[in-house]
């Protein structure tokens, strides 16, 4: 008999079957084996490197999604660690998909969902944020008064244009840098930009956690001022915004990303457009052993999204077709035809490169809420720094930038920690 | 007290004997293991007759020493408890030959000298160890774990599925020949492992301490087409281990070992001494010989295509050593080789070992090949202390597997009838074995006095044999005083 | 009744806190199915338990003093590497202590003598990695990439690489395990000292106790480590390339190469297998079934019916396949002289080289095992037994003629044989049958049919890899040996007299034809009146055999 089923995250059900056939083959846990690079760096799983028990890996978290929706389990602080301890990376998603056609990463977020469904979450820190959300538009319960004080006076900030630059809560008001480094980009490729004319978070935290209902709020907020003024490209520098934008507005909005009334990019494509019709040049050297860490929200999760809904019957099969989301349209040659435009920089790659890459353990909402996890995960990712001699960390993502910076400074690693639009700047001479 | 009247009930009067000719001729072998009479001796006719006369013995306690061979030289057959030899010599039947398969199945008693001889006429050959007895039962050799000669093949272990007759007197068929029927079955036995456990383990290098093993299957090879036998001359032992670790992981050479001057002359001698002498003075120190062979598909390209690596190995990176088809001074050496490689020794004359002084001992364990001079030295520097010259000491060096490892044999020559002797060179043979140990030599067969020095240094191995052993041999019927039993 | 309190205490002191729990959270992500190899069959519903507790051990010695503590409380424990290998690698009993090993993950590797000493947690891919670098290959078991090399080595462990490289039992050197009883035994040259280079034993070889045909299901002790033999490979580089799923190693072709040939019939492709082995080239020889290439193509499971519904018996009868992989070992000219060889019998028989492409997708890293699962969700191989090619050409056909009468609820296949190639260079051959369900359809066929065909090799006498604790133990061992398995319960007496050891394996399949109803028609053979289990575990079991009738009560009473 054909069950109805659909993707949507607000009902664990749709994603019974897919929980109750994981097969506990780790692809999820272990690097996709054609690249295994040995014995060292084996893993991308984050949370089960930090915890060891098979039930922090999403093989054993399938287990445990299909005992709670069969509603064998009740939510104890345990259960709520297991769902929670876990950046959402993606990488579990591509490494099972690498054989079978099973979604992972929308059961362990459809399994969040029921926990704020069931007044058992988000964590007391996700609250927390969805407090200062709520208040003051940002994550970290700063004045919205201050949000566009990063806006230096060199920099050209237009009042209306093509390209709507989305600055996000980190560049705003704690990484000011790397809006500023967009910005002097964007500039001195003749890109003219505007700001949002009211910008709030875009609610990553939140959706991230499973409130969807307040992250739709915000998406749909947010969607509707882009619209009024007029962009037809919103562009990030933070990749968890990246990801927000693209794939989770319309997948809050039950829509396709093609649908958006606008398109999204992010810098490391904008750049990679720019340097290739000549209207970015970076000519100043610099001078540095450099590697990429492959921020997972503009890799593994940024396939556009398209929303489907079916039937799944004889075997299992699904009517109509779905073709699913693998991660084969991440960002992962923009950033590196980039960097490897710059002059002076010897670029090496990391042991565990694009759909491989090791998450840097702080995104979504984990940092806030498991900051030992954050913390083991960026200091196992700078090993790999280490390992393979290099001298600067680049990455296109505020979270992993302050979380490697966090860890380098703990640690003494002598690592330097730099975002990818720093990068870009130093070599512009800006 | 053994009735030999029972025993006449189960095998048939003509097959069974207390004479002490008959008794005399099991008491004992070439090695230095003492002698000890057995009681009876019985030569059973199939697997029923072996499995009556096994319960017989645990009802009557009567210790059983299997042997299957003519000739023996490493003292496993000789009864420590008294007790009834069970001779296999008249299970001596080749079963079958199958060459789509790549098998034979051959009984116990079945020896060298009967099976290459029936093989070559089909065309087909059996790995080798160096120089079997063509009086020794093959089945016995494989079971014991004797080091074939060729390096070549990703696996070891030619013995296949068997059958053995627990020491309680259960037939049991072991591996895929244990399905019910065999050989009328779809199985053909290829498989030694299972059924359910690896049986097949606990009865190799048992020594016959585990159960009579009565037949089995075992790896045939086609012939080669062409073969070319290069002799390199070896001054430096270390520097030839060297080369050997560089060569043989890229697969080149059939047969592969070295022999030193004194092993090699004792084995290519036409007579002795004139002969033997000649060719121990005029030998190189070592003889590293290596067999390149083309098999039955474009063999003169398999050929070229390893001789051409073996001689740019040599060019590049190994200078000192001159490999040729001709070693200088034994026109003709080649062809006298690979004969003596591809054929058991022959029966009715003196063992190759033996020729020389009427007897031998030796010594042989597995090791780290970069070990080997190491290996050299100590008993070099332990034989002079029991007044056996140094230049009489023959020694093979078998390499294994891509060199992984290698077996490493001393052998001292001695007059077997003179008691003397004997005993001098078993004082040697312990002294330089107990130095091997502590070198780290692995004696893998421990025959004789080696057992329990080696045993010692391997209490909880021990333990669990022990406990093994107690499951198929609840009486300690099987050749009991040997290995650790 | 949770794990005994002193135990547990005892436990923690052993490993500390953040390695032990009882955590019902902890637990249940330990759970067998319901998905994964052999699950959704009935044996997983009806013997899998999760665990009472979960352990995860560091060294040997803390195993020792774990299953010490087992043995003083009576607690039931299981050895567990991944869990890759379904219900049989899971807890049987309510209540038992899981021993997770992949904390054991020490590796050391010596170059000049071809072998790695691993540690429990050891995976495949990663050897494989290790092995690579330094010009060396092992074969990755068929169960793939994932599994932990000491729990494929001692159970199963080959691949088409095993036309060359042959039977795993000989790749195993020293090795250390935990007796049930917790003692240690080391064995090979690892009995007398430090060395782990060789594994021939001291007289009698005890790796007898390691393994078998196919194996001990765990419950004969725990291998804490084990060096494994690494096999000479070729020097140039295989480099990984393509962004999942299409990923690939692009092999140095003149050195390392695939080449698929169509062959005319049946009988051309197993001659090709035989002359090769003849020849003594290659380092892999198979057939493959048809519905592998469906998979190796289909990115999802609807593309996979879309693919596999338009064929027919006779497609499938008549697509004879054979895959070649030439490893130039020794140099370029070797390759060459291989393909010449491989090219004159191909000529003789009449095949046809296709265009293959310069890339190994599974098995020299991979063993794409994973991908078994996409089209139905559940899967198990009724059979991976090496024999010799003879039976191994034949073996295939009996079962497809047996699953007819079991489609559905088994996959419709259009009479696909298996999958049958050369092992040993020819001195074995080895079959293998697998099928697949969907676990959510009845599957009292499936179950039927596995239990079948145990039958089905004991009427042909085949062989067969699903022996010993695969079966009930009592329906084959009779037939096999004969009466193996009064052997081996000798030795798990012997070596486990209060059966803490993974209980009631062996006996598990025999537990599961007493309990569940439906097979109750199948048993045509006679058990003792009770298993020869001690009184805790018999008292146990009756419990939990009730508990489990407790639970189809309700559907009989709705059935009425």
């Amino acid at each position: 008999m054909p069950t109805k089923v659909n993707l949507e995250t607000i009902d664990l059900n749709n994603y019974r079957y897919d929980m109750s056939r994981c097969i506990k083959c780790k692809g999820c846990y272990w690097v996709e084996h054609t690249y295994m690079p040995g014995m060292k760096f084996a893993s991308r799983c984050p949370s089960n490197v930090w915890n060891d028990f098979d039930s922090y890996g999403a093989f054993g978290k399938m287990r445990i999604g299909t005992a709670l929706v069969e509603g064998k389990l009740s939510w104890t602080p345990t259960l709520l660690e297991v769902v929670y301890a876990d950046p959402l990376c993606g990488a579990c998603d591509v490494g099972c998909k690498r054989n079978l056609d099973l979604e992972i990463e929308l059961s362990l977020e459809a399994m969040r969902v029921k926990a704020v469904q069931d007044g058992a979450g988000p964590m007391p820190a996700h609250k927390k944020i969805a407090e200062n959300i709520a208040r003051t538009h940002n994550l970290f319960g700063a004045p919205h008064g201050s949000r566009r004080k990063w806006v230096s006076k060199d920099i050209q900030v237009a009042e209306k244009a093509d390209v709507l630059y989305f600055v996000g809560c980190t560049a705003s008001y704690t990484n000011n840098e790397i809006a500023q480094a967009t910005g002097r980009i964007l500039n001195a490729s003749r890109t003219p930009f505007m700001l949002m004319p009211d910008e709030w978070c875009c609610g990553n935290t939140l959706q991230s956690v499973g409130m969807l209902d307040e992250a739709r709020h915000l998406a749909k907020r947010n969607i509707e001022m882009v619209k009024a003024a007029g962009a037809k490209t919103v562009l990030l520098s933070c990749a968890e915004g990246y990801r927000m934008w693209k794939v989770e507005y319309p997948k809050l909005l039950n829509i396709a990303t093609a649908d958006l009334p606008f398109e999204v990019v992010h810098l490391a494509e904008f750049a990679d457009a720019a340097l290739k019709n000549g209207s970015l040049r970076p000519t100043k050297p610099v001078n540095a052993r450099l590697t990429y860490h492959d921020s997972c929200s503009i890799s593994r999760l940024a396939d556009p999204w398209t929303p489907w809904s079916g039937e799944r019957g004889w075997m299992g099969t699904v009517s109509p077709k779905l073709k699913r989301r693998r991660g084969t349209q991440g960002l992962y040659a923009q950033p590196r035809n980039v960097i490897k435009a710059i002059p002076g920089v010897e670029f090496i790659e990391m042991i565990r490169t694009r759909e491989n890459a090791f998450c840097c353990g702080a995104g979504r909402g984990t940092k806030e809420a498991f900051p030992t996890l954050a913390s083991s995960s960026a200091k196992h990712r700078l090993e790999e720094v280490k390992e393979i001699g290099a001298e600067v960390l680049v990455s296109a993502c505020p979270w992993c930038k302050n979380n490697f910076a966090q860890a380098v400074q703990e640690d003494g690693h002598g690592v330097k920690v730099m975002d990818f639009s720093e990068l870009i700047a130093a070599s512009l001479g800006a | 007290m053994i009735s030999k009247d029972e025993l006449a009930k189960i095998v048939g009067k003509e097959n069974v004997s207390d004479a002490p000719a008959d008794l005399l001729n099991y008491s004992g072998d070439h090695s230095l293991v003492p002698p000890g009479m057995p009681e009876c001796v019985v030569w059973p006719k199939d697997s029923e007759k072996v499995s009556e006369l096994l319960k017989w013995s645990n009802k009557n306690n009567v210790p059983v020493v299997p042997v299957s061979s003519k000739e023996h030289f490493n003292g496993g057959a000789v009864p420590r408890q008294g007790g009834i030899v069970m001779d296999l010599s008249r299970m001596n039947k080749i079963l079958e030959i199958d060459e789509d398969i790549k098998k034979t199945r051959l009984e116990a008693g079945v020896t060298w000298g009967q099976l290459t001889s029936e093989l070559a006429q089909k065309g087909l050959r059996v790995p080798m160890p160096l120089l079997p007895h063509a009086d020794r039962s093959v089945l016995s050799d494989f079971l014991d774990r004797e080091v074939p000669t060729n390096t070549v093949y990703d696996y070891g272990e030619p013995m296949q599925a068997f059958e053995v007759v627990w020491p309680t007197g259960d037939v049991f068929r072991l591996g895929s020949a244990s399905v019910n029927g065999y050989p009328d079955s779809g199985s053909h036995g290829g498989n030694p492992s299972g059924p359910g456990i690896d049986f097949y383990r606990f009865v190799q290098g048992a020594q016959g301490t585990m159960g009579v093993v009565t037949w089995t299957n075992l790896k045939v090879m086609f012939a080669t087409k062409k073969d070319k036998v290069f002799f390199v001359p070896v001054d430096d032992l270390a520097y030839a281990q060297e080369f050997l670790y560089r060569l043989l992981p890229r697969r080149v050479g059939q047969e592969v070992l070295l022999l030193n001057r004194t092993d090699l002359a004792a084995i290519v001698a036409e007579n002795f001494p004139a002969d033997f002498e000649r060719l121990r003075a005029t030998l190189p120190p070592w003889t590293l010989i290596i067999v390149v062979s083309g098999l039955s598909r474009r063999p003169d390209e398999k050929i070229a295509y390893e001789v051409k690596l073996l001689r740019e190995i040599v060019r590049n990176e190994f200078r000192k050593l001159v490999p040729d088809e001709a070693l200088p001074g034994f026109p003709g050496l080649g062809g006298k080789i690979l004969s003596l490689l591809r054929n058991p020794w022959p029966a009715g004359v003196p063992y190759w070992k033996n020729r020389w002084q009427g007897g031998s001992q030796s010594l042989f364990f597995i090791a780290r090949p970069e070990k080997s001079q190491k290996f050299v030295e100590i008993v070099e520097s332990v034989a002079p202390k029991h007044g056996y010259p140094v230049a009489d000491i023959g020694s093979y060096i078998q390499p294994i597997e891509h060199n992984r490892a290698c077996q490493v044999e001393f052998t001292f020559f001695y007059d077997e009838k003179n008691p003397a002797a004997k005993s001098r060179i078993a004082a040697l043979y312990k002294d330089a074995a107990r130095a091997l140990l502590n070198e780290g030599a692995l004696f893998t067969r421990p025959y004789g006095d080696l057992a329990p020095m080696v045993y010692e240094r391997a209490a909880n191995y021990v333990m669990a044999l022990r406990r093994v052993k107690k499951i198929f041999d609840p009486n300690n019927i099987m050749n009991p005083g040997n290995l650790c039993f | 009744m949770a794990i005994v309190k002193e135990a547990y205490k005892a436990l923690e002191a052993i490993v500390g806190a953040k390695y032990l729990s009882d955590d019902p959270v902890i637990c249940e992500g330990y759970r067998s199915g319901p998905a994964g190899y052999e699950a959704g069959t009935g044996y997983e519903r009806v013997m899998t338990k999760i665990p009472g507790a979960v352990i995860m051990p560091r060294t040997t010695e803390e195993v020792q003093k774990i299953v010490k503590i087992c043995n003083r409380y009576t607690v039931p424990y299981v050895p567990y590497s991944t869990g890759f290998y379904g219900p049989r690698s899971h807890p049987h009993i309510e209540n038992a202590l899981l021993v997770d090993l992949k904390r054991m993950n020490d590796f050391e590797f010596d170059e000049k003598h071809w072998y790695a000493i691993v540690g429990s947690g050891v995976i495949y891919s990663q050897f494989q990695e290790e092995c690579l670098k330094r010009g060396g290959y092992v074969v990755i078991g068929g169960g793939g990439a994932q599994a932990s090399v000491i729990a494929n080595l001692i159970g199963d462990g080959w691949s088409p690489l095993s036309h060359r490289i042959g039977l795993p039992h000989r790749r195993i050197l020293g090795t250390e395990m935990v007796l049930p009883d917790g003692e240690i035994v080391k064995m090979g040259s690892l009995a007398v000292g430090d060395d782990w280079f060789w594994g021939d034993g001291i007289g009698p070889d005890l790796r007898g106790l390691l393994r078998g045909y196919t194996g001990l299901r765990g419950c004969l002790g725990i291998v804490t480590r084990m060096a494994v033999k690494v096999l000479p490979f070729q020097p140039e580089r295989l480099v990984p390339t393509g962004i999942a799923p299409n990923t690939a190693l692009a092999l140095p072709e003149k050195r390392v190469k695939w080449i698929n040939y169509i062959m005319p019939s049946k009988a051309a492709q197993v001659k090709a297998m035989y002359e090769i082995g003849k020849a003594e080239i290659g380092g892999a020889v198979t057939k493959v079934p048809l519905f592998w290439r469906a998979i190796a193509k289909a990115e999802c499971k609807e593309e996979f019916w879309d693919l596999w519904l338009k064929e027919t018996p006779e497609t499938v009868a008549n697509f004879h396949i054979v895959r070649v992989l030439l490893i130039g070992f020794t140099s370029e000219e070797q390759l060459t002289y291989d393909e010449n060889v491989l090219s004159d019998i191909m000529m003789e028989l009449g095949g046809q080289a296709r265009p293959t492409k310069p890339s190994d997708e599974s098995w020299i890293k991979n063993a794409d095992s994973a991908g078994m699962w996409l089209m139905c969700g559940s899967y198990v191989s009724v059979d991976y037994v090496i024999e010799t090619m003879r039976q191994a050409t034949e073996h295939g056909e009996v079962y497809a003629e047996l699953k007819k009468k079991y489609t559905p609820p088994l996959m419709p296949d259009h009479g696909d044989p298996g999958w049958f190639q050369s092992f040993e260079l020819g001195y074995q051959g080895y079959s293998e049958f697998l099928i697949y369900w969907d676990q959510d359809e009845d599957t009292t066929g499936v179950d039927h049919f596995y239990l079948e065909t145990s039958k089905m090799n004991i009427d042909h006498r085949f062989y067969t890899a699903l022996i010993g604790p695969h079966q009930p133990m009592y329906l084959t061992g009779p037939k096999y040996g004969p009466n193996y398995h009064e052997w081996m319960l000798r030795i798990k007496n012997e070596f486990d007299p209060s059966w803490v050891c993974h209980p009631p394996v062996p006996f598990a399949h025999d537990e599961f034809v007493e309990r569940a109803p439906w097979m109750h028609e199948l048993k045509t053979w006679k058990t003792p009146q009770d298993f020869p289990y001690p009184a805790w575990l018999k008292t146990q079991m009756a419990a939990e055999a009730k508990a489990f009738r407790a639970t189809l009560e309700p559907a009989a009473k709705a059935k009425k």
